[in-house]
């Protein structure tokens, strides 16, 4: 049987969310093949597959959760959407653009929205599934709206690394609280 | 490491040590500071009301217009056109400042400064169309102080400032004046900039942006009077052997780092600090008092009285680094604020000078010209008591200082050039350009910038432009770099220049009593004295009969970052010059505005930005813009 292991996730961290938008714009040029300035001079479309909100008194980017049971992966028709090195993944060239996946996901994380210059055929939008790939592909260590973020708001999870982190935190705790369960023992 | 943040070796050798106290230097706020915000480098981050702060999507996805409906065109626009007229008021208040003081010499209020340049000031009031027939020096001054001080005052829109009338060629000003663009009074331009940028105004790109070349030119004007108006009343430079980097620090001496823009006190600083050598040596200073200069205040008396540069922009804290700067004295512009806390780790008194300008944790004299003597004492003295508190333990000065010869304002490169035509010393200039031994002029100015490793950029463009026989000239922070790296020696030049180049140059400097060539690039001051530069174009565009934009001459701030070099680049292009930046402008948010500043000023003006972050690729392409201009010309 295959190991098991949780899709890593982008968490963002609300209380240190400025509300500037940085995210949003490193993921649109990241998945721009060019630079910023580049990108904005020749007048490209593009989209960032994460979207800033302001709700519940926070602010904060969302993207997609790389759901374990994903709706979308579910839902999708064609067979496009799936489980694939560690995220859910799209296989763009089985997308036709039908939306279902916009519609099941619970976060409002995917998009159908063309990207790039204009589509030449008035026979498409040029529209295909997107969403946050955990910029799998570009060449970069983290995710260019973790990098991209001035507060460090955002962490690209590894939740069997969190868990770890939290587990052996607290057993630290027990032990120390045992110790002075021992001590107490000893002298009764 | 140390090699991608700056190219001088004193950086190598002093930022371990501040690494290892514990000192945070421009680079390490450089690094804390990334990644910097995409918005704010695209220029489509709009402030200017509380309404916002609002930004452009400049992918087309998210919002496309602000909250009063501006657009990015529009908010490009008005972001660039604030940065000029911020340049153009810095050049501007110095260049009050000096014709005030001007004024007050002429009236006699001002023992501690004197005309010492009356040739200069003859020349000025000339050029000014001022009658110096049967009248006296001061009433000279006073008359030369009055029509500049008019570029203050002048409520007449149609008419253009005295200064600006008085230094460009005919061409150039109609062509300007059919823009609309001639400033008529460099306040009344710069409110106006305000004015016009101010929400629910002005949100046509194109008139916006010749609203900035209009301020721009302003701080033309504000830069010729301040450099011809110093020059009267301080000397006009002249060739002088010195040297750079921070190894002109003494350890044996009080050391005295007059840093900024304006030449009003460390003029002053400097003939004191001669008087007060005693007691430096007194309080144990076997050397006395050694006066280094940081930046333009640094350029100003380097060179017109040969006192060493310790520092350009990006390593004035490592001056202070160094443990042997007893005070560093500052005017205007440029000083970074950490400077006074730096100082605070070691012995160093950071004196902060201009009522306007105050750094917290640093002393301040408030100097006044009325009380110039005075103030200058206390500057000297507050060295001298520091100096006895310097620990020697911590005392660090980099063993790196290299020759530079430097001084060639447009007196003294005329000067050098008369020796070999006396009766027409542009001539010869004319002629080796017309027989293409020097193929072109290359104007370097401009910063230092921490999106470039320290000078590597300068450097880099210089060699390569030399090695093809363009005759090179250098101010501010760029002339900085220069003198550090050893370029503006006669050495420089039997290396670097082409054969062509070398021979003019070498011609000129013997003929001149420098016994060998010209220094490879000529250091004509001060950022406030590319108006320098401008002049001598003028000169030989007239004498050909031509505009500035037929000329082979191009400029370069391959290292920009002030709002200063945003206006005298645009100027640059407004005279018809093509102007390099090596450092992205933030107006890539706006393809209209990118347009008009790159392409459409080429047909308006002669002169556009272009824009080139490789130094090798930019040199290369001021190079074919250097042919282009000689095949216009026919030569």
């Amino acid at each position: 049987m295959k190991r098991q292991r949780e899709n890593a996730i982008v968490f963002a961290y609300p209380e240190r969310c400025l509300g500037c938008h940085g995210c949003e714009l490193a993921c649109a040029v990241a998945h721009s093949g060019t630079g910023l300035h580049q990108a904005a001079l020749s007048g490209l479309t593009l989209r960032p597959r994460n979207k800033v909100v302001a709700a519940g008194g926070v602010m904060m980017p969302v993207q997609c959760r790389q759901c374990e049971d994903a709706p979308c992966a579910a839902a999708c028709p064609t067979g496009a959407m799936l489980q694939e090195s560690g995220q859910v993944g799209v296989r763009e060239k089985n997308c036709v653009g039908c939306k279902v996946c916009v519609m099941v996901c619970p976060f409002g994380a995917i998009s159908v929205k063309h990207e790039g210059s204009e589509p030449e055929s008035c026979r498409t939008n040029g529209g295909i599934a997107r969403k946050c790939d955990l910029c799998a592909g570009t060449g970069r260590e983290a995710p260019a709206c973790v990098e991209g973020c001035p507060t460090k708001a955002l962490s690209l999870v590894d939740l069997e690394e969190y868990r770890q982190t939290l587990i052996e935190a607290r057993a630290a705790e027990l032990a120390q609280s045992l110790q002075h369960l021992k001590s107490r023992k000893a002298r009764i | 490491m140390t090699m991608k943040l700056s190219t001088d070796p004193s950086a190598a050798t002093l930022l371990p040590i501040a690494k290892k106290e514990g000192i945070s230097t421009v680079w390490d706020r450089h690094r804390a500071m990334q990644p910097q915000c995409g918005f704010g480098q695209l220029g489509v981050c709009c402030r200017i009301c509380w309404k916002g702060p609002c930004r452009i999507d400049p992918f087309g996805d998210g919002p496309q217009r602000g909250i009063c409906g501006a657009d990015a065109d529009t908010i490009v626009a008005r972001n660039v056109i604030r940065m000029i007229a911020a340049g153009a008021a810095g050049h501007s208040e110095h260049g009050r400042h000096v014709a005030l003081a001007l004024q007050g010499v002429a009236e006699g209020r001002l023992p501690a400064y004197q005309i010492r340049d009356e040739a200069k000031l003859r020349a000025v009031a000339a050029k000014l169309d001022i009658c110096t027939e049967g009248r006296d020096i001061p009433a000279i001054a006073a008359a030369v102080a009055k029509a500049t001080l008019e570029d203050f005052q002048n409520q007449d829109h149609d008419a253009p400032c005295n200064w600006i009338e008085a230094t460009l060629t005919k061409k150039r000003l109609e062509r300007l004046q059919a823009l609309h663009v001639l400033p008529h009074n460099i306040d009344a331009v710069i409110t106006q900039i305000m004015g016009r940028t101010l929400v629910g105004c002005d949100a046509d790109p194109v008139n916006l942006i010749l609203g900035g070349i209009k301020g721009a030119l302003a701080d033309f004007d504000g830069m010729c009077l301040a450099t011809e108006l110093s020059d009267a009343l301080f000397g006009a430079p002249a060739p002088v052997v010195t040297a750079a980097n921070l190894g002109v620090i003494k350890p044996d001496a009080v050391n005295i780092a007059v840093h900024g823009h304006n030449p009003l006190l460390s003029e002053v600083v400097c003939e004191v600090a001669g008087l007060m050598d005693e007691e430096a040596r007194k309080a144990g200073a076997k050397e006395g008092i050694n006066i280094v200069g940081i930046c333009c205040t640094g350029n100003e008396v380097m060179v017109r009285h040969g006192i060493p540069l310790a520092a350009n922009y990006l390593s004035q804290e490592l001056a202070l680094v160094t443990g042997a700067v007893d005070a560093m004295v500052v005017d205007v512009q440029c000083i970074m604020p950490s400077v006074s806390e730096i100082g605070a780790c070691f012995h160093t008194a950071v004196i902060t000078t201009m009522a306007e300008n105050k750094i917290p944790g640093a002393t301040h004299v408030d100097f006044k010209e009325e009380t110039a003597l005075e103030n200058a004492r206390r500057i000297v003295a507050t060295a001298i008591e520091a100096y006895k508190r310097r620990d020697p333990r911590r005392v660090n000065i980099p063993d790196f200082k290299q020759t530079a010869i430097v001084g060639f304002g447009v007196e003294s490169v005329v000067g050098a050039l008369a020796t070999l035509n006396a009766e027409d010393p542009l001539q010869p200039l004319i002629e080796n350009i017309a027989n293409g031994n020097i193929r072109g002029i290359a104007l370097f100015a401009g910063c230092n910038s921490t999106q470039v490793a320290q000078d590597s950029s300068f450097v880099t463009m210089a060699k390569k432009l030399a090695a093809n026989n363009v005759l090179m000239l250098a101010t501010g922070c760029g002339a900085g770099s220069f003198a550090k790296h050893g370029l503006m020696t006669q050495e420089a030049t039997l290396e670097y220049a082409g054969e062509s180049l070398k021979a003019v140059l070498t011609a000129i400097g013997t003929s001149a009593g420098l016994n060998g060539p010209l220094p490879l690039v000529l250091h004509m001051g001060s950022c406030v004295d590319n108006s320098r530069a401008v002049q001598v174009a003028v000169a030989v565009a007239d004498k050909l009969g031509v505009d500035l934009d037929q000329l082979p001459l191009v400029a370069s701030a391959p290292e920009a970052m002030s709002e200063k070099a945003v206006a005298i680049g645009t100027w640059s292009v407004a005279l018809g010059i093509p102007t390099h930046l090596g450092t992205m402008p933030q107006v890539t948010g706006s393809a209209k505005v990118t347009e008009l500043l790159t392409r459409t000023a080429k047909d308006l003006l002669g002169g556009y930005f272009l824009v080139e972050l490789d130094p090798e690729v930019a040199a290369d392409k001021l190079l074919e813009v250097i042919e282009e201009r000689r095949k216009g010309l026919g030569i």
